[in-house]
């Protein structure tokens, strides 16, 4: 298959120059068309190049596909086959299966594919209608039995609480019941049920009543109702809701059903001689009676009302916030422990006596003290993997009575005297004068006539800087605010540093304070200004063509 | 071979008819879409003057104007009440339409879960003496639905034209004891459209498409401009209201809503202006809906509270059915006992009293019913289907008023995206139903049908 083949089919007429076989006519016609057009001049026109429709086939294609078509396609055969359908064979339908079908013919005769899947359960054979009546004869017997012992017992629970002379008469009497008839038996059967039921809420004494009212006595199996259980059970392969559904006998409920199969199965198997104990043991402990009263807790959990279940879930949160609290105290309290033990210092003070010295003693208990923070945190972790959810440390100013009272010592210098004692009582000497200094309590004024200052929040780096050098916090601005401040701090005739250092001539403590306030008052007022001017230009603006100017 | 049994699908092209109470599907097993959606009605021509059958039409053909011919629905309620226009209708698709031949493959029949067993023998007996099929199953519509969903574990709440019926699945199986069935569906609603109509517009013609030829959009007070088309005599009340099916369904697809909640708690929302649409009528006519919008798809809700006027089409019902089994003698005692006992203290509003179940109300009562053990996983896997569950925020409606009725219940609704998926879905579930591969032993022959029995075939094998 060509382009040309295409364009054929296509009925398109193709370009002279593709067609060297009709050139000589094509021209001629070309040459008349070339004629009749006016509007585009000669050159122009040849320009267009041809009018074909493009119709590229790559010829790579073509070879693929027809490689593939000579390969031979793999055979399938439409095969009928038959699937088992109950008990008999079934109907023969067709399906397609790969393979020729000489080959297929030649395989012996396998079974269809999805029989494997179907499951038989192992569901004992119910025996005759005389058996069944042995069976459960001795089922009410055994329950009987289960019962007096159970009196019994209760009995001699009774006798050692209370110091009261028993009545060896009833016990025969319940004894003799056993032999009377079946109705009767049911009914001792329920009373049995009734006092289990009655155990099993004797904590919760509001409930019982309903309880015991709500669950009515085993029901009477006949022959018949069992065999249509068992039925049932095989067809439906022990899907209870559906055995249940399709059980035809009015009046009882899924418990009773999985109850008599259980129990009658348990019966059976107790009869053959190679049954497995555990298997009976297994279907003898099922309660009909614990299973009917965990139906109608659920169903009191579910018709909780949404304030019912807010409330509850309230408590569960509050309950988790307690734990919390008892986790977070049992941290704070470590915290404090690890607090009062500090660092022992063994070597001599001397090398801290000069202002160098004292900024390394600085610097050394900022490693000492993030040590000990690091070990914080890691008793800390250590808490946290042992419980999971943990509570943020506390921040040390709200936990304890920290106050930022001048007359207070302030942290650091309870800690710096701490040390000073520390290691002056360690080395027994004299402390010197700027040690005895720092232990004084000293007062406001005191402080600032020594020019000491303590830098409470602020970020400082280690080792010794010039207040000269010192960069205000005030002029942290964009380089055009700045140049408008130094303006009017020009236009004001105060004195700057020159240049972009931004200080003042004398750079005392006092001053630099003073002077990072006035800038940022400056800075404030110019923004303030530039509002002002905004919203009144606005404002003649809005004049101007509301026309009241 | 081996690739079929991954997927345990095993194609033997097996035929699915699904008989609804609105389309007849019919279509190949495996495939995603039935062949054949055609209206469950006929139409059928005056008695011949001669001895012969009168002649019956199928399919879109109904829709042509003829005279003296009546249009009859085949089905009602999903169960097929006219069973010689049924076997002709299947017939004719059978063996003029998809050609098929019978020996080659099974049929399987979608049936509704409340088929009483005479119904059923009766569907499998004329199966097997009008057809020629090897095999058949009857699959329940539920069962159906849950294996297109592909949840074996399911509530299934089917909205379609003349029922709404939900109804538990356990593995694959449903629960015939607690489906539950209103007629507050489709055709439902088509009466409340109608009698929405009559009374706000008491003198506008309904009219019906086919007796339109021309026609120039007007507003409505203005009288209509059209010219009518040249019919034949004699067109049968019938034909017209067939017809006339096809408006509600416009109507129904185009204009209704569901509020958000009950509507007469929150009326003046819906008033507003930008809840108006307006709507062409056959005759070009155009009216505008605003709250009606709202009440109609609102009356699937609270039947109680739009009444119909002809209140003997849907009486009162609150969608306890007695399903009739074998045993269906057993079944009144069995109501009565089981609401003593198992619900031992119903909610106020389960009680006897209870005459009229809306939608919700319904899924609700039948979640309750359904054994504790599993309700849990039943209201995680709720799934909507049918015609009707299109109607704009219906699948919300249900959501939110069952969050709030059952404020233990993680409530979880499962609805098809796609419109013609949601109204074919028993006829797709029950196209992958019939080509698994585990599913063939299912197929009963006419043979073992006769030799197992009515009774045992019916209630241990279409199960
Ligand atoms: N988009 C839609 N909006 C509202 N109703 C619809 C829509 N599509 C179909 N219906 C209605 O759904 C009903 C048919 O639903 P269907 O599930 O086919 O019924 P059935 O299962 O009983 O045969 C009809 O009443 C039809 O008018």
């Amino acid at each position: 298959m060509s382009a040309n083949d295409i364009l054929d089919v296509l009925n398109v007429q193709r370009d002279s120059l593709d067609l060297p076989a009709k050139k000589k006519q094509k021209v001629l016609n070309d040459v008349a068309a070339v004629h009749r057009q006016t509007g585009l001049s000669r050159e122009l026109y040849s320009l267009l190049g041809p009018n074909t429709p493009p119709a590229n086939l790559s010829n790579a294609t073509s070879s693929g596909t027809k490689s593939k078509f000579n390969l031979k396609p793999s055979p399938w055969t439409r095969q009928s086959f038959t699937a088992q359908s109950g008990d008999q064979k079934g109907a023969e339908f067709f399906h397609w299966v790969k393979g020729s079908k000489e080959l297929i013919e030649q395989e012996p005769e396998k079974p269809y594919i999805f029989e494997k899947f179907n499951v038989r359960l192992d569901i004992p054979e119910l025996p005759d209608e005389a058996t069944f009546d042995t069976y459960m004869s001795e089922l009410l017997q055994d329950e009987e039995d289960a019962r007096v012992k159970e009196e019994e017992r209760k009995k001699v629970a009774e006798e050692s609480t209370k110091s009261n002379s028993t009545e060896p008469k009833t016990e025969t009497a319940t004894g003799e019941k056993t032999d009377t008839q079946n109705e009767e038996k049911t009914e001792t059967g329920t009373k049995e049920e009734k006092r289990s039921t009655h155990e099993n809420k004797r904590s919760a004494p509001d409930e019982l009543k309903n309880v015991e009212q709500s669950i009515p006595p085993r029901h009477n199996w006949t022959y018949e109702e069992t065999v249509h259980l068992f039925e049932l059970c095989n067809a439906f392969e022990l899907k209870w809701p559906i055995i249940f559904d399709r059980f035809k006998y009015p009046g009882l409920r899924e418990e009773d059903l999985k109850d008599q199969f259980y129990r009658v199965s348990a019966k059976i198997y107790q009869s053959q001689p190679n049954a497995s104990h555990a298997l009976i043991e297994s279907l003898k402990s099922f309660s009909r009676v614990k299973e009917i009263e965990r139906k109608q807790y659920l169903e009191k959990l579910l018709k909780r009302t949404p304030a019912e279940i807010a409330e509850e879930e309230s408590l569960v949160i509050e309950a988790r916030r307690f734990e919390l609290a008892a986790k977070k105290m049992l941290v704070e309290r470590s915290q404090l422990l690890t607090l009062l033990d500090s660092p022992q210092v063994t070597q001599s003070t001397q090398q801290y006596q000069s202002s160098q010295g004292l900024a390394n003693l600085y610097n050394n208990l900022m490693i000492i003290d993030k040590h000990q923070k690091k070990r914080q945190l890691q008793q800390q972790l250590r808490l946290a993997s042992s419980s999971e959810p943990l509570p943020p440390p506390i921040p040390s100013a709200a936990s304890s009575s920290y106050k930022r009272d001048r007359t207070f010592q302030t942290q650091l210098q309870q800690y710096l005297s701490n040390v000073l004692r520390q290691s002056q009582s360690v080395n027994g000497r004299e402390p010197n004068a700027i040690q005895q200094l720092l232990m004084k309590r000293l007062t406001v004024k005191e402080e600032e006539a020594y020019g000491l200052h303590y830098h409470a929040n602020e970020r400082l780096t280690p080792g010794v800087m010039l207040r000269s050098t010192q960069r205000l916090a005030g002029t942290q601005q964009r380089q055009s605010v700045l140049r408008s401040v130094n303006t009017l701090l020009q236009e004001l005739d105060i004195p700057t540093g020159g240049g972009t250092t931004w200080r003042p001539v004398m750079p005392t403590r006092k001053t630099m304070a003073k002077y990072d306030e006035l800038i940022r008052s400056v800075v404030v007022l110019l923004d303030v200004k530039r509002a002002r001017d905004k919203l009144e230009s606005e404002i003649k603006l809005i004049k101007s063509q509301r026309g009241i100017e | 071979m081996s690739g079929s049994a991954v997927h345990g699908g095993d194609e033997i092209n097996a035929i699915v008819l699904d008989p609804g109470s609105y389309y007849t599907r019919i279509g190949y097993a495996g495939d995603d879409f039935p062949k054949i959606t055609t209206p469950s009605f006929f139409a059928i021509g005056p008695d011949p003057p001669k001895k012969g059958k009168r002649t019956r039409i199928f399919g879109e053909a109904i829709g042509v104007p003829r005279s003296n011919y009546e249009v009859k629905p085949i089905i009602k309620d999903s169960l097929i009440v006219d069973w010689d226009a049924a076997i002709e209708q299947y017939k004719y698709y059978f063996e003029d339409v998809l050609k098929i031949n019978y020996k080659e493959q099974p049929i399987l029949i979608v049936e509704p879960v409340w088929a009483t067993t005479e119904y059923r023998q009766k569907v499998v007996e004329e199966f097997f003496a009008n057809f020629d099929f090897p095999a058949l199953y009857l699959a329940k519509s539920p069962t159906c639905i849950s294996f297109q969903q592909g949840r074996a574990n399911c509530l299934v709440v089917d909205i379609g034209h003349d029922s709404v019926s939900i109804t538990p699945v356990i593995d694959g199986m449903s629960l015939l004891r607690n489906t539950t069935k209103t007629h507050y569906a489709g055709a439902f609603l088509n009466a409340q459209i109608q009698d929405m109509l009559n009374k706000k517009y008491p003198n506008l013609d309904l009219c019906a498409k086919y007796l339109v030829r021309d026609r120039t959009p007007t507003k409505y007070p203005e009288e209509a401009k059209y010219t009518q088309r040249q019919l034949p005599d004699n067109i049968t009340d019938s034909f017209y209201e067939y017809q006339q099916l096809a408006l509600w369904h416009e109507i129904k697809e185009t204009m209704l809503e569901v509020p958000e909640k009950k509507l007469a708690s929150d009326r003046e929302t819906y008033k507003d202006e930008t809840h108006k649409r307006s709507f062409e009528l056959p005759l070009g006519q155009l009216i505008e809906l605003g709250i009606e919008r709202f009440e109609l798809a609102d009356s699937l809700f609270d039947p109680k509270s739009y009444p119909l006027r002809d209140q003997d089409k849907f009486p009162p019902t609150n969608g306890e059915v007695s399903i009739k089994t074998m045993y269906d003698d057993y079944r009144p005692v069995k109501r009565t006992k089981r609401t003593e006992s198992s619900q031992s203290s119903p909610p106020p509003e389960e009680e006897e009293a209870v005459t009229i179940r809306g939608l919700s109300q319904l899924v609700a009562h039948t979640l309750t019913s359904v054994d504790i053990d599993l309700r849990a996983s039943m209201a995680h896997n709720i799934i909507i289907s049918g015609g009707t569950s299109l109607i704009t925020q219906l699948t919300e409606r249900i959501q939110a008023d069952l969050s709030n009725t059952n404020p233990g219940l993680k409530v979880r609704l499962h609805a098809v995206g796609s419109s013609a998926e949601r109204s074919s879905q028993s006829w797709i579930g029950g196209s992958v139903l019939s080509s698994l591969g585990t599913f063939h032993q299912m197929w009963v022959t006419k043979e073992e049908y006769q030799q197992a029995g009515a009774e045992k075939i019916l209630n241990q094998r279409f199960r």
